[in-house]
């Protein structure tokens, strides 16, 4: 699992958000530079407004991973199989509904959050 | 494509039975067994998890026979997998499964835990991860075969992001829990605050050196403080890692032990429904904990516009505008109160009006603070305010109302508060209201509930049966008289009257308080239930006489959340204050005696009237006394629960006021000289007045032999428990003297040696020592031959006689003036009319009416069967009870049908039954009421005889004219017959589920069983009617 881990934040309070997907964590400028390893097909590198649509700063907890594949914690939250990172234990919102599309149109499948 | 199918499949048959020998040989290697078979399938005891291998199974149909017989009915998931296509990449998946496999297993061979050594990198951890894989992808393959395989390509070129698509049901989440090879949750102490920067930082530190760090991840919880959660396998892994942080104390590493490693992880995500009209608390600022109420909502810049009351010191502001000095320091909040934009005008603040260019709406502007309707719209962070749980309180809504949009914007309002409803809020039969949309004011009953949906039944006709509304449109609806309890909020647990609705809040008369509350009516629920709410917090019930810190005391009126309501002792002016639990020193529950105005002794449940202060003219019984207050409920005073605070001395009790008790001593007087020569002397009449007091003195004192003169006298306990206390002497055995204690309506027992007999009776209880002084005659109760047995077997707190006694006429009986009167304004007069008319003696002396009914009736003495009736007796009884105004006295056997409960029906029918001839005194004790009561043998009940000193059990055949009983003997009445005396016999108590027979009460002479007993009363099925009854255990006698 040689994958190349994502930015870490560089920030840990403001600016925060993590991908309604994939949960990773990441800041604003990261996802807007760089988008989401996990899920490219976002493309949020190319639009700010792609950011906000598919990040929240809404999340619970921080887990940061260094081997997805190894970690209980990681499987335990489905996160065993995306990029080392960080990720959040919990996004508060869904994902916008066109984007729930966008990815089953890609085949990705996404889990909406469970909500209390 | 195919021959690739086939392939596979031989592999995986292969595999599986390879598989079945090793679960064979590895039995306890269950968890490992379970985590291969998922991954191959067909092996597994697990089937209903396996799905996707049968998937494999099937995928060649014919040569899967043979699988498929291997498979323990492992066919369930199959049917709908046939249809399934799927995607090629499951059988990469596959082979890479078997592929570690094999690997794993050897691995386990070896030992059964792998040996971290960095480069041992695909230990099993990997193995099973890989086994799981093809698991989600039945996802897909519910898709489009063609898409799926266009994808397939796409997605294993792009293989940099894995795409996670593992089908997250319970089921599979279920095996992941954590089992002992997994890595370890390991609990790490770290700077408050920094959590989430520390799980950042060990992120960076291991992307810096790599491999180098062992530990696995890193959890920082938002809702944990000043902890982090390492995983590693090894807590030496996690002080390598930690090594050098400066954010986290190592010092102590704790380990999560596995059962709630999945509690660490499981965190629900918070649902953070902010849209308009939501009421949020405010988390920071001069507003910390206010609530507010949101009108916009910017997702993007995560930024809410709240409505506000505002708490703006107006005048520190315009000192602020003004350029003039503000002092530095924030002393104070100041309180929430709406803007008056004149007010601020005045004070010179410069008020602007205009309009919001974002929402077009016309604000009031003061600087940059925006005001509409004396409201601060204020514009924060999603994050500075908290809506989660919001419960704004009534008082908190009422604020809020609008003026100018009450009704609507109230509904709106509220509409948002059902989003806390809880589960299961509305039931089937609940009647409701429909409250918004175009159903509006419909009003129907719950049929069914959906998940959102509540279908109802609408009341007005014309519409279709059911209609589904949304939940959030309803709201419960109650209409005054509904009685209800308060099932959420403060008030939780009340119960009472609804006596208006007001739209969504019902005014309920508390049953407990008899105070108004409001509540919203989607907090309560229709309920025939009488509570109190709480009536406890710890030892402290409701109206318990409390003593507080400050040695002050009180009642408590009234049990809150968390706290009491407690009506102090102070008799001037009602003082109700709020009292912690810890507040309280101890319940006060030694009764005290004191004297009211005029001298008479108020006892614990005397009723009393008040005569001064603010509640003259109340009246009620006593509950508590402590230091010479009072505490008196009366039911129509309707404030602090009925309790009245008062000094002793400002009370009367009532039925014994001073002017009646001087002229009940006169004839007391009379009645002690005059009575005895009145007394006829017929032993089977009821006489007026009682027997000469000499000779049935005589009688008795020569028939008990031995007793001392002692017996009646009062005396005064000189030590012991009882020291001080006066009292009289009822009976005396051996060297102990039964003493019946003036003051607290008891008998005692006291050692003969620690009683005085010369008791000079200062001047208010002159009456009383002469009373003492008359009881020295025989015939003072005690000496009837069933008066030993009365007293001690009853209870005398249960009693209806000392009921009767603390009852107004309580005060003539103690005062002896008071029930000598009656008769005698009787007898002289000798016109029953006057029975009626003479107030002070009705509820004075009850038991000489009842004398006087029945005299006519020369027929009493021919009842057959009535204790009445006991030879000899009633002469005593009867004069004993014209004479002597002893609470005791209606002990007697005679005397009791007449307790005062006979007081207000023998006025009311002069003349009745008990003047029937032949009637009886059997037939009286049901009319006289429940209150009358004793053991009157009947026939059939179980007794204990005590003859000769032998105790023996006996039934009772017959109850003779004279009191007297055939008892057969055994304690089922096999053995011989004997007469015995009422004095040697006593009724055996009954127990639980004994049958038993009632010897008193309206209920006298039926049968039934004891279910319950509960303290001084027994739960009774009677026989007949099957009927449940609560009875006074005294009156219940044991059958055989």
């Amino acid at each position: 699992m040689g994958s190349a881990p994502a930015q870490i934040p560089t920030s840990f309070v403001h600016e925060l958000r993590a991908c309604l997907r994939c949960r990773l964590v990441k800041t604003y400028d990261q996802f807007r530079e760089s988008g989401c390893q996990n899920c490219p097909f976002f493309k949020m590198d190319e639009g700010n407004e792609r950011v906000v649509d598919c990040t929240t700063p809404n999340f619970n907890g921080i887990i940061s991973v260094k081997d997805p594949s190894r970690s209980w914690a990681a499987r335990w939250l489905r996160i065993g199989k995306f990029v080392p990172g960080c990720y959040t234990l919990a996004v508060s919102e869904a994902l916008p509904e066109d984007l729930q599309n966008m990815c089953e149109e890609v085949h990705v499948q996404y889990v909406p959050p469970k909500r209390a | 494509m195919v021959r690739r199918f086939d392939d596979e499949d031989d592999d995986v048959e292969e595999e599986e039975y390879e598989d079945e020998e090793e679960q064979l040989l590895d039995d306890e290697d269950y968890d490992v067994d379970e985590d291969v078979g998922r991954g191959r399938g067909g092996s597994s005891k697990k089937r209903g998890r396996s799905d996707f291998i049968d998937d494999l199974a099937e995928e060649d149909d014919e040569e899967d026979e043979d699988d498929d017989d291997e498979d323990y009915g492992g066919g369930g998931g199959r049917g709908k997998r046939h249809k399934a296509p799927r995607d090629g990449s499951q059988f990469f998946d596959l082979e890479a499964q078997v592929d570690s496999d094999e690997e794993e297993e050897e691995d386990e061979g070896e030992d059964g835990f792998i040996v971290e050594n960095g480069a041992d990198i695909p230990d099993e951890d990997i193995g099973r991860r890989m086994h799981r894989r093809p698991l989600p992808l039945r996802e897909d393959e519910q898709e489009d075969v063609e898409a799926l395989e266009r994808s397939i390509q796409a997605r294993y070129a792009r293989s940099s992001h894995a795409e996670y698509d593992e089908e997250t049901t319970d089921v599979e989440q279920q095996a992941l829990l954590p089992s002992v090879r997994d890595p370890k949750l390991w609990m790490v102490k770290c700077a408050i605050g920094r959590e989430r920067e520390t799980a950042v930082c060990l992120m960076q530190k291991y992307i810096d050196r790599v491999s180098d760090l062992q530990i696995r991840s890193v959890i920082a919880l938002d809702h944990l403080k000043n902890y982090i959660y390492i995983e590693a396998d090894k807590e030496a892994h996690v002080r390598e890692a930690i090594k050098g942080q400066r954010n986290i104390f190592g010092a102590k590493i704790m380990l999560v032990p596995i059962r709630e490693m999945t509690d660490v992880l499981s965190v629900e995500s918070k649902a953070i429904d902010l849209s308009r009209d939501t009421w949020v608390r405010m988390k920071l600022g001069t507003y910390k904990g206010d609530l507010a109420q949101v009108v916009d909502v910017d997702n993007v810049r995560q930024r809410v516009t709240v409505k506000l009351i505002p708490r703006i010191d107006l005048q520190a502001l315009a000192n602020k505008l003004e350029g003039r000095e503000v002092p530095k320091k924030k002393a104070f909040v100041p309180p929430p109160r709406l803007m008056n934009v004149d007010e601020a005008r005045e004070l010179h603040i410069r008020v602007e009006h205009r309009r919001d260019q974002l929402t077009g709406d016309y604000f009031h502007y003061i600087g940059p603070m925006m005001f509409r309707d004396g409201f601060l719209y204020k514009t924060v962070s999603m994050k500075s305010i908290s809506a989660q749980n919001i419960k704004p309180t009534f008082d908190e809504l009422e604020k809020f109302r609008t003026p100018s949009v009450k009704g609507e914007g109230e509904m709106v309002g509220l509409s948002t508060l059902f989003a806390n409803r809880k589960k299961g809020h509305f039931m089937k039969g609940d009647a409701v209201i429909v409250i918004k949309g175009d159903l509006k004011n419909l009003k129907g009953w719950v049929e069914k509930v959906e998940e959102e949906n509540v279908h109802i039944r609408p009341e007005m006709k014309g519409l279709p049966k059911t209609l589904a509304v949304n939940e959030k449109e309803l709201c419960k609806y109650f209409e005054p008289g509904n009685h209800v309890k308060v099932v959420t909020g403060t008030k939780e647990g009340a119960t009472g009257m609804v006596v208006k609705v007001e739209q969504h809040v019902l005014i309920i008369l508390s049953d407990t308080t008899k105070e108004h509350i409001r509540v919203f009516s989607d907090d309560v629920v229709e309920s025939s239930e009488v509570t109190t709410g709480v009536t406890k917090i710890g030892d402290y019930e409701l109206h318990d006489l409390v003593l507080l810190d400050n040695n002050s005391f009180g009642v408590i009126i009234r049990i809150e959340r968390e706290a009491f309501q407690v009506l102090k002792g102070v008799p001037e002016r009602p003082e109700v204050s709020l009292v912690k639990l810890r507040e309280i020193k101890c319940k006060l529950e030694k009764k005290f005696d004191v004297q009211d105005r005029y001298r008479n002794t108020v006892s614990v449940k005397d009723v009393v009237r008040i005569l001064e202060g603010s509640c003259k003219g109340k009246q009620g019984p006593v509950e508590h006394i402590y230091k010479g207050v009072l505490f008196v409920y009366d039911r129509h005073h309707l404030e602090h629960a009925g309790f009245i605070c008062a000094k002793a001395g400002s009370c009367c009790v009532v039925g014994g006021s001073r002017s009646n008790g001087d002229r009940n001593d006169s004839f007391s007087k009379i009645g002690n000289f005059k009575t005895p020569s009145r007394v006829p002397p017929s032993p089977r009449r009821f006489s007026r007045g009682g027997p000469p007091f000499d000779s049935a003195g005589g009688r008795h004192r020569g028939g008990r032999g031995g007793h001392d003169a002692l017996v009646g006298i009062t005396v005064k306990v000189r030590q012991g428990p009882y020291k001080g206390y006066r009292g009289r002497v009822v009976d005396i055995k051996g060297q102990s003297v039964r003493v019946e204690l003036e003051s607290q309506m008891k008998v005692v027992t006291v050692d003969r040696n620690f009683v005085s007999d010369n008791v000079v009776v200062s001047t208010p209880y002159r009456d009383t020592s002469r009373y003492g002084m008359g009881s020295e005659t025989p015939m003072r109760s005690s000496r009837t031959p069933l008066h030993p047995y009365m007293t001690p077997m009853r209870d005398p707190g249960a009693t209806p006689i000392h009921d009767g006694m603390r009852t107004p006429m309580r005060d003539r009986a103690w005062n002896p003036y008071a029930p000598m009167s009656p008769p005698r304004d009787n007898w002289e007069e000798g016109n029953p009319a006057s029975w009626g008319t003479s107030p002070q003696y009705q509820p004075g002396s009850p038991p000489s009416r009842a004398y006087e009914a029945p005299t006519p009736g020369s027929g009493w003495a021919s009842t057959p069967g009535g204790s009445y009736s006991e030879a000899g007796t009633p002469r005593d009884s009867g004069s004993a009870y014209a004479n002597a105004p002893s609470p005791y006295m209606p002990s007697t056997p005679s005397g009791q049908p007449m307790t005062p409960s006979s007081g207000p029906y023998i006025p009311g029918t002069p003349g009745g039954q008990p003047m029937t001839p032949g009637t009886g005194l059997d037939a009286m004790s049901p009319v006289i009421g429940p209150e009358s009561e004793g053991p009157w043998f009947m026939p059939d009940i179980l007794v204990s005889v005590n003859k000769s000193g032998e105790e023996t059990h006996g039934v009772i055949l017959e109850v003779l004219p004279d009191g007297s009983c055939k008892v057969a003997l055994g304690s089922n009445g096999s053995g011989d017959t004997v007469i015995a005396l009422p004095s040697e016999m006593e009724t055996v108590p009954p127990k639980k589920s004994d049958k038993i027979k009632i010897m008193g009460g309206s209920l006298r002479g039926l049968t039934g069983k004891l279910i319950g007993v509960d303290g001084t009363d027994g739960i009774v099925r009677i026989d007949d009617s099957l009927d449940v009854k609560i009875l006074d255990l005294v009156i219940l006698a044991k059958l055989p």
